[in-house]
């Protein structure tokens, strides 16, 4: 209702060249295993801006919805479901969990919300290595080997990114955003204003833990095995936090560059240590909450500075010379 | 496994433990209390802690125990220069902030200690690491009663200096009204610096302390510092002695459970605790007694 | 006739304090209530019952013929009533037709006789903003805030308007315009009641005057009335020395 769809041109030309890479590049497996690699970051981290950066509730424990999703494919799967079919499925036992989660934590303040969260997404890593005879505890689950070709999981990890973007673009131009937007900068003025708090972050929350859950489905397809320690850590949580940080928490295609260089620069640098890419993104994290709150769309943003651009968690509160 | 001495043992057991979990947690809540911060670092500067004092161990043959009040001074420097530079600056933006900020040190903190360190599980080896003695016909290990004593003692010590100081007192004021703070002539900012030195300090203290009782690794501060937070909110969050009587619940709670659960599941317990606390109690177990902090 | 607002034994305590005592009252539609009483008299307190940001220990608020007690902030603001802020709260990086547009897309529950859009741009040109449509919340002057907060609360086509302190800290000039907006608004049939310090501005604008003190109701009636009575005075400036 309110911004423009200006920001969304690019999008069909990118959209278009990145689906041709698998005809073009037929049997660069490396290539087709990076794309699918980010595309799912991309998606994720998308889908986690919705209630971390429109809304502004920083999770630190999506990885509940990220592991739920996946064993709900894997255990399907093992039991005869062809494994396209369960990805929805996935997503909806996510969203269930979330409301479960979502309806009493999301009445508390940002950053004891925040604390709560990674207390959740712990525990539940801990009850999934500890119920091993669902989850396979600490052995994981071998899933089955027929699996579609690379190129399959390239082209629908894109379409789940394009469909993250889609759903993100629609939230953003929408009542519902506007709400979103204003219970960000001031819940109690919002709720004064008519704006229904509680249902509008509880439905952020639901809608982002779908789409992570359906790419943790998608993910344990690719990967034919599950295992707690991985979809559930608390590694995979943050790691969706700093792609939309680091992208730029709240803009729309933050989390697109937030992801696309957060796989990227992982891949790249695994070579050297296996989370030297965390320190790496320490070090952003903090730089760019110290200089430039809107993460790296802010840096291209200088040059184009707009008053539409929401603000990073480091901005100041405004309001005749309040504080906060 | 019911057994009135069974009882009684985990009963030690775990009064052994909150003394332990009391000055791990004391550090986060001054530096809550003073700021208003939720210091995600607590986790990396733990950590550090523990290695530090195996550094200390390793290369000057220094008793843990020794290695932690060096650690004292030390990363109350190391504190006081990230207030400084870091925190400092995020302060007067949202809370969510300083969260996020501290958030990244602890990442920092981590990988640089992977990156030095490796992945592996250390341990502390020292020649009482397994005695135990005999008290009252229950035998304790002696590096859980001297982790204990040594954290009744520094605790005793913080709790007259908090009392009977002036940085004491200019702490104490902060917490409970920053205005009203400043507006004695108290520096707020200095003491913020002094908070978050002492909340640093505390926390590598600990760690210390942790390496005489646990085998560490880069990754192990974080269910401490979610225990921490535990232990704090069930205290009320601006109420410093209520520290110790969070960390008694919290010892207690986990070594009465684990007679009912997998111990594997212990943690489970700080952190359905933690939400639950956060859920309904905001003022912690002083809210539901009346009281006014 | 049924009173648009009717209070009945509203209390509000804060652990030992009592902000707000056993408060009752009716506000009849149409007209300008003022409600007046010295610092930490209750008076925001009492809104904030009203409004739905804070529960009453005790007591019930009736709108209408509905009670409301209890009700959250969100639905009573859909209902018709719209509380303003003594510090004004604009939504700093939304613009100011944005900050319109919140309110006039979700407060105001089926009133609204055109899209919220359109509704937000006439309020802001109702309150004199129209100019400023484009610009920052953030970057506006104390005045035009408070403009904004009178203009948001419009948007929600409210039946009931509760204005907190929307003179404090202007200028003459400032307050001759906001008092004139006040009158604008009354004329649109909207039932007013504002808190205020300015007494010169209250006693004139009032139908009515209320008057709250550590809490309790002491006195209401005309502002000619009102202003002479002994509780009254000795609320603001204590008892005259000697006496007792």
């Amino acid at each position: 209702m309110v911004r423009s769809a200006r920001s969304l041109l690019p999008a069909p030309a990118l959209g278009f060249l990145l689906a041709s890479v698998p005809f073009l590049f037929p049997r660069n497996i490396t290539l087709l295993n990076l794309g699918f690699l980010t595309f799912l970051f991309v998606a994720q981290g998308i889908a986690w801006n919705i209630l971390g950066g429109f809304a502004g509730y920083v999770s630190f424990g999506y990885a509940a919805f990220y592991g739920l999703g996946a064993y709900t494919t894997a255990l399907l799967w093992l039991a005869g479901w062809p494994p396209v079919l369960t990805y929805p499925l996935a997503g909806f036992v996510a969203a269930a969990f979330s409301l479960v989660v979502g309806v009493p934590t999301l009445r508390l303040v940002g950053p004891y919300f925040s604390i709560a969260t990674i207390g959740v997404g712990e525990a539940m890593r801990i009850l999934m290595l500890n119920l091993d005879r669902i989850t396979g505890g600490a052995s994981g689950l071998n899933l089955p080997t027929s699996v579609p070709s690379k190129a399959w999981f390239y082209l629908v990890g894109l379409m789940f990114a394009i469909g993250a973007l889609a759903v993100a673009a629609a939230v953003r131009r929408s009542r519902f955003g506007l709400g979103l937007l204003a219970l960000r900068m001031d819940q109690e003025a919002a709720e004064a204003l008519g704006v229904r708090t509680a249902l509008f972050k509880n439905m952020a929350h639901t809608l982002s833990a779908f789409i992570v859950g359906a790419c943790g489905g998608l993910y344990a397809t690719y990967l034919q095995f599950v295992h707690p320690d991985t979809v559930f850590s608390f590694t995979q949580s943050i790691s969706l936090v700093l792609i939309a940080l680091i992208g730029g928490l709240g803009t729309l295609w933050g989390p697109v560059l937030g992801g696309v260089i957060f796989y990227v620069v992982q891949d790249y640098l695994q070579t050297s240590y296996p989370t030297f890419h965390l320190l790496v993104y320490g070090v952003l994290l903090i730089l760019i909450l110290l200089f430039e709150p809107r993460g790296l769309v802010g840096v291209a943003g200088r040059f184009r500075r707009s008053p539409m651009l929401p603000p990073g968690p480091g901005a100041a509160g405004s309001g005749a010379g309040e504080v906060r | 496994m019911f057994s009135a001495q069974n009882l009684i043992a985990v009963g030690i057991a775990a009064l052994l433990t909150a003394g332990l979990y009391a000055v791990m947690s004391y550090g986060l809540a001054i530096i809550y209390g003073v700021m208003k911060v939720i210091n995600l670092s607590h986790a990396g500067f733990l950590m550090l802690g523990a290695f530090m004092t195996l550094v200390y161990f390793q290369q000057w043959h220094l008793d843990p125990i020794l290695g932690a009040f060096v650690n004292l001074p030390v990363f109350f420097g190391v504190g006081w220069v990230v207030h400084r530079v870091l925190v400092r600056r995020v302060v007067r933006a949202l809370p969510i902030a300083s969260l996020l900020l501290l958030f990244g040190v602890w990442l920092v903190l981590q990988n640089l200690a992977l990156a030095i360190w490796g992945g592996e599980d250390q341990s502390i080896i020292t020649a009482y690491t397994y005695k135990a003695l005999a008290v009252f016909g229950f035998r304790i290990p002696v590096t859980r009663l001297i982790v204990f004593v040594v954290a009744l003692g520094v605790l005793s010590i913080l709790h007259f200096a908090l009392g009977h100081t002036y940085l004491g007192k200019a702490l104490r004021a902060t917490v409970q009204d920053p205005t009203a703070a400043l507006l004695v002539g108290i520096d707020t900012e200095r003491i913020s610096s002094w908070a978050f030195g002492l909340g640093t300090a505390f926390a590598a203290f600990a760690g210390s302390l942790l390496t005489l009782l646990f085998s560490f690794n880069p990754d192990f501060g974080g269910a401490f510092q979610l225990k921490s937070f535990t232990i704090i909110v069930l205290g009320g969050l601006e109420n410093l002695p209520g520290v110790a009587v969070g960390a008694a619940i919290l010892a207690f709670a986990e070594s009465y459970a684990v007679l009912f659960m997998r111990a594997s599941l212990q943690n489970v317990i700080a952190y359905a605790l933690l939400v639950v606390a956060l859920i309904v109690m905001p003022g912690g177990v002083g809210q539901l007694l009346g009281n006014r902090s | 006739m049924t009173p648009a607002l009717t209070l009945d034994g509203v209390t509000k305590r804060f652990g030992g304090l009592q902000a707000v005592q056993d408060v009752s009252l009716r506000i009849a539609p149409g007209g300008i209530t003022g409600l007046i009483g010295p610092n930490g008299a209750g008076k925001t307190t009492l809104f904030r019952v009203i409004g739905g940001s804070m529960r009453p220990t005790a007591g019930r608020v009736v709108c209408g013929e509905r009670e409301i007690t209890g009700w959250s902030s969100h639905a009573i603001c859909r209902l018709g009533i719209c509380v303003t802020h003594q510090i004004v709260r604009p939504f700093p990086d939304l613009t100011v037709l944005e900050n319109a547009l919140v309110p006039a897309a979700f407060g105001s529950g089926g009133r609204l006789p055109h899209p919220p859009r359109v509704e937000a741009e006439e309020v802001l040109e109702f309150t004199g903003l129209a100019p400023r449509s484009d610009v920052p919340a953030s970057v506006l002057t104390l005045a035009e805030r408070k403009r904004l907060e009178i203009a948001r609360a419009l948007a929600t086509r409210p039946t009931i308007l509760l204005l907190d302190e929307v003179l404090a800290g202007l200028n003459p000039t400032e307050t001759e315009r906001a008092v004139e907006l006040v009158r604008r608004i009354k004329a649109r049939g909207i039932t007013i009641v504002m808190i205020e310090h300015v007494m010169r501005a209250v006693m004139a604008l009032s139908d009515r005057v209320l008057v709250l003190n550590h809490g309790r109701l002491i006195a209401d009636g005309l502002p000619s009335e009102v202003g002479n009575l002994p509780e009254v005075i000795e609320a603001y400036l204590g008892q005259p020395l000697g006496a007792n």
